[in-house]
């Protein structure tokens, strides 16, 4: 009997992985499902309205579309500043934008997408988001000149801090009892960086893999399925999924 | 009576709990019990019928958990923020936990209550007691590491959560548990906690079983990490220790690896001294509120 459940757990999870890797690698062949669904859709309306005779209006390019419209007079420069107003017009438009974002890349497969990266940093400061951190936990010991952030960012920095502390306490310059929420907040190595109001997630994983955990105590984590060939639509629906939430801290 | 819920799995719970069984299972799952207010605003009863509910939904879920093999839960029942609730509120909440959780002493089980907690109280208090070990002459600063924070955690005495459920659809940690979970499953679900059902429960469950492989990977990849810095540490730390003694420091490789091995040994004792140190503070501090209270 448990030979014939070991089966059929096995068959499930075969099919749920089945799924996920469909899914991701549609989504990097084909761009978004919602990309997709509109293609369909306005396909879909086409043929059944185009025999009582009505036209489509065409729909305003944009976002992955727009890369493939040609404008028929302006040439880039006019379209790229209009790319740029618009996306600080969407920042304005939402009830709230997070003052610092965090990117964790989980997807591990292959090398991250640096273009990819790039583009959603370009499009949070467009946005209007301050700061920016970027996750890998893969990445051992970050030397770079962007704020990229590894483990030793998370926990390593809190034992450090703890470290340092004790330090203190052994040349009897602090007393243990002088420790509270406040004063290892203060030793940790981020301080003066606001706490991340909001971690987007790329990847299957379903974990922060260690990513600030003393930081991200009211941060709202959005999962996206992967930064790869993301587009801005997607990109902005997270935003707007953070408008819509409510934090009550407590009351 | 057992205050967790009498009651055997219908045939189809059985069903479907012995094909997951069949997958690994985690031993240890964190609740963050989300919803009660909004339930209770949606079924138009009072906020206190609303927690009253979600206290029953608990003992529910308990049952679920023993009967799925999982013996190990924690639960955020009271955050110190909640304390910013009306009065009314909060005193209610405390009379629902003295009357429930009284009768948990008969239970099989281990269940965690975080009662009047954040996280960053917890690891404060942890660093707090680390720094009362270098204070009372048990430990050197440099024997501060992650593995020794862990244990002068609140929890020392569990692994950490194999997966954390948040209900009612928020997707934030809200102060709870955030260093044990930090490689955890995280399963944010919709549901109103007082709604939550038997397939809610395994579906957080498939869920962990399809991270399953890759969160295990990350976490020894991770434990390695920290591992080859502590060596990497402790060679620093014996090279200075033989260039004190006006020895050279790449010489006998022999009398390294020996020097490695005492360096190790006594922090190992040190620690382990100021373990136990830290658990009679905690025994005594425990009977003197007991004594406090009667």
């Amino acid at each position: 009997m448990t030979g014939l459940y070991e089966l059929v757990w096995r068959v499930l999870h075969a099919l749920l992985c089945l799924h996920r890797t469909l899914t991701s690698w549609l989504r990097v062949r084909f761009g978004t499902w919602n990309w997709i669904w509109r293609r369909c859709c306005r396909a879909a309306s086409a043929a059944v309205l185009a025999p009582l005779g009505f036209t489509l209006r065409k729909p305003p390019a944009v976002g992955r579309n727009r890369r493939h419209h040609r404008h028929p007079r302006a040439g880039p420069a006019p379209a790229a500043a209009h790319r740029r107003l618009r996306w600080r017009a969407d920042g304005r438009s939402l009830e709230k934008l997070p003052v610092h974002m965090g990117l964790v890349i989980t997807e591990e497969e292959q090398e991250p997408s640096f273009s990819d990266i790039a583009s959603l940093v370009v499009w949070c400061m467009a946005v209007g988001i301050s700061y920016i951190s970027v996750y890998d936990h893969q990445v051992l010991n970050c030397q770079s000149s962007v704020k990229v952030l590894s483990p030793e960012d998370g926990k390593a920095d809190i034992v450090r801090a703890a470290q340092d502390f004790c330090q203190l306490v052994a040349q009897q310059q602090k007393k243990s009892t002088d420790l509270d929420v406040d004063m290892l907040d203060s030793l940790l190595s981020s301080n003066g960086f606001p706490d991340p109001d909001l971690v987007l997630k790329f990847g299957p994983v379903d974990s922060t893999l260690g990513f600030l955990p003393w930081h991200i105590r009211l941060t709202e984590i959005i999962s996206l399925p992967s930064h790869l060939n993301i587009s801005y639509e997607d990109f902005f629906s997270a935003l707007r999924q953070y408008a819509a939430c409510e934090q009550r801290l407590g009351k | 009576m057992s205050w967790v819920k009498e009651g055997e799995l219908s045939f189809w719970e059985r069903f479907c709990a012995n094909i997951i069984k069949a997958g690994p299972m985690p031993k240890h799952i964190a609740f963050i019990m989300d919803g009660n207010r909004r339930y209770a605003k949606k079924c138009q009863v009072e906020r206190q019928e609303g927690h009253s509910q979600g206290f029953n939904k608990l003992a529910e879920t308990l049952r679920w958990c023993l009967n799925l093999g999982i013996l190990e839960v924690t639960v955020y029942a009271f955050s110190i923020e909640n304390f910013k609730r009306s009065k009314s509120e909060v005193d209610g909440l405390m009379d629902l936990a003295r009357e429930k959780f009284s009768r948990l002493m008969e239970e099989q089980c281990f269940l965690n209550i975080c009662f009047a907690y954040t996280s960053r109280h917890e690891i404060s208090n942890a660093v707090r007691e680390m720094a009362w070990g270098v204070e009372q002459g048990l430990l050197d600063p440099s024997d501060v590491s992650e593995s020794l924070l862990d244990k002068c955690l609140y929890t020392n005495h569990s692994p950490h959560p194999d997966i954390l459920i948040r209900t009612s659809g928020e997707v934030r940690l809200s102060d709870f548990l955030l260093w044990q979970t930090s490689h955890s499953c995280l399963v944010f679900q919709p549901v109103l906690w007082p709604e939550y059902t038997f397939w809610n429960l395994c579906e957080a469950i498939l869920q962990f079983q399809m991270n399953h492989s890759m969160l295990q990977k990350a976490r020894d990849v991770y434990a390695e990490e920290r591992k080859r810095q502590q060596l990497e540490r402790d060679q620093a730390a014996v090279t200075e220790q033989l260039l004190q003694e006006g020895l050279p420091a790449s010489g006998d490789p022999q009398l390294r690896r020996t020097r490695l091995h005492k360096l190790s040994a006594r922090r190992e004792e040190r620690v382990q001294g100021f373990l136990q140190a830290l658990e009679l503070k905690r025994a005594d501090w425990l009977a003197h509120l007991g004594t406090a209270s009667t």
